[in-house]
């Protein structure tokens, strides 16, 4: 292929991955999915009642990685009975999106009704308007991830097949979303009403904010806040990791030479370097911007 | 998820012992009327996908006992490990036992899960007293609902087609998700001091016919296996546990509301 071709397609990949990425971490938290959701499901065993949507589909890696692979699969036995491509993506992720819901619905329901003696109801209007927003971002996702699946087979002629690669992206992005975008919702959303940085203090345990700016607080108000910067923060995170992942071996083709191979390995490693770096200067400038606790309570958070 | 697990055992409902028994023998039952009766016509596929619900089920039973310990988040842990044993010993199985392959893949299935079980309590220190005996059903569960899903694929549990339609294709991805979500949701799902048996081995036949209209989807490339029947079969019986999981919601929880306001002081006292 043209190194140009090749860039365009890495291009196209890299969009896609950064839409699935935004859309995957803002699906979490409309249902509180991973890592905010202890507290969710704490909060009612502590005498906080909620009108948050309470979704546990295992972590979010697995649920992605089951969401994606329905997907791949039925897209893949439409393109053996040869349908067109888009059509094959499109119904696969609406197989997979209606899936999804019912993994919402019993998540949802199942645990609130196993908190019976917490006194928290199930609220039938929060399942009604949360689920189908979920399904949506749901069906985002999953055709995203299927889009650079079926470009790493079809056009980088990828040995996996398109299930299996849609299951280990669906993995790749649950994961992300999970460590990436699921802090600015579990570790400030939910606890707003305490100082910022001063870490979840034992007492505060379950006590989430459930009061909105206008009425009682949802997943949706969560998912508004965190359209601000988790979800697309996650997406730029999954993106550079489809994009630059792709770019070393587009730039330095190890089909060329055994010296190209070397050469992508090392750009590799230096880029990886250089995101530690990089990473490592965030903190401690955030840290030394804001953060208000002292050297002893650094070490107890 | 600290909330969760009564940090005991799990208590109430249909014994264990007849779980392990609808588990393994409709399991296996199911991987060879679907195998054999596929000869006669490819429709009779959809019975290999009965059997692996009978081995969700059993799975799903198996970890709501091991996780009600505490497991806490290691509950989807146990289930992605529940198939990972059983692809292993199903892959190994089918490739070396021939006809007997389901047999000898559930036998290597359950010795993989009680070594496991022995690591976990006597290496790791876990402590949990039936730690043994619930790694080696889970796996066993696993593998016999890899091998059921595969039969409702292909039609049969030849290793030689297996390998072709299921495993070459990458759709076994799509058997190990959807089997190891069928197993581990369940419990996930209904995760609390209130969870009930009942409700949530309904969930897992849900979830199970799920994995069964999948299995039909597939199947629709496949020569040995018609879709149609797991497809028709799988949606009525998707229908059915899904009406009842909703039923046994609205009996369990403490309230129902279409809408409304926080539970007041009074209320929570």
């Amino acid at each position: 292929m043209e190194p140009l071709m090749g860039m365009g397609v890495l291009a196209l990949m890299g969009a896609a991955a950064t839409i699935a990425g935004t859309t995957e971490d803002l699906e979490s938290d409309v249902g509180s999915q991973s890592n905010p959701n202890s507290q969710v499901q704490l909060a009612p065993q502590m005498m906080y009642p909620h009108r948050i949507y309470n979704k546990a589909i295992s972590g979010e890696p697995p649920s992605n990685a089951l969401i994606c692979a329905i997907g791949g699969t039925v897209a893949s036995v439409l393109m053996t009975a040869s349908l067109s491509v888009i059509f094959a993506i499109a119904i696969g992720a609406l197989v997979a999106t209606a899936v999804h819901g019912t993994y919402c619905i019993t998540a949802y329901m199942g645990r609130t009704a196993s908190q019976k003696r917490f006194r928290q109801p199930i609220y039938l209007d929060i399942l009604r308007s949360h689920t189908p927003v979920m399904m949506g971002y749901a069906f985002i996702t999953t055709f995203c991830i299927l889009v650079v699946s079926y470009i790493m087979v079809a056009v980088l002629a990828h040995p996996f097949p398109l299930t299996l690669l849609a299951f280990i992206w669906g993995i790749t992005v649950g994961a992300i979303g999970s460590s990436t975008g699921d802090v600015h919702y579990g570790a400030e959303r939910e606890f707003q009403n305490v100082e910022f940085g001063s870490g979840l203090n034992a007492a505060n345990s379950g006590n989430i904010v459930r009061k909105a700016e206008s009425g009682l607080r949802n997943g949706i108000d969560n998912s508004w806040f965190c359209a601000k910067f988790g979800g697309p923060v996650t997406g730029l995170a999954f993106g550079m990791t489809v994009f630059l992942s792709g770019w070393v071996t587009a730039v330095f083709n190890p089909a060329t030479s055994l010296t190209m191979g070397w050469l992508s390995v090392a750009a590799g490693v230096i880029l990886v370097l250089l995101m530690i770096i990089w990473n490592r200067k965030i903190e401690v400038a955030a840290r030394k911007a804001f953060g208000p606790y002292k050297e002893e309570e650094e070490v107890a958070a | 998820m600290s909330a969760g697990g009564a940090g005991g055992e799990a208590t109430g409902g249909i014994p264990q012992n007849k779980l392990i028994a609808l588990g393994a023998l409709g399991g296996l039952a199911g991987a060879y009327g679907g195998h054999f009766l596929s000869v006669a016509s490819p429709a009779f596929a959809f019975i290999g996908a009965l059997g692996a619900i009978c081995a969700i089920v059993w799975g799903s039973a198996a970890v709501r006992r091991v996780a009600s310990y505490g497991l806490g988040t290691g509950v989807p842990s146990i289930g992605m490990m529940a198939l990972g044993m059983g692809v292993v010993a199903s892959m190994f199985g089918l490739a070396v036992g021939g006809i007997a392959g389901p047999i000898v893949a559930f036998i290597t299935a359950a010795i993989i899960g009680f070594v496991i079980g022995v690591l976990a309590n006597k290496v790791l220190g876990m402590g949990i007293p039936i730690m043994e005996q619930s790694m080696t059903e889970i796996a066993g569960a696993g593998a016999l609902t890899i091998i059921g899903l595969s039969v409702a694929m292909t039609g049969t549990f030849m290793f030689d087609a297996v390998l072709e339609t299921v495993v070459a294709t990458g759709y076994i991805a799509v058997i190990f998700i959807a089997g190891g979500m069928a197993i581990l949701h369940p419990f996930n799902a209904n995760l609390g001091p209130d969870e009930t048996q009942d409700r949530t081995l309904m969930t897992a036949v849900e979830k199970g016919a799920i994995a069964m209209v999948v299995a039909g989807i597939v199947a629709t490339v496949a020569d040995g296996a018609s879709a149609v029947p797991s497809i028709l079969i799988g949606v009525f019986i998707w229908y059915i546990a899904f009406s009842k999981f909703v039923k046994l919601v609205n009996r369990d929880a403490y309230k129902v509301l279409g809408t409304g306001l926080l539970p007041t002081e009074e209320e929570l006292e």
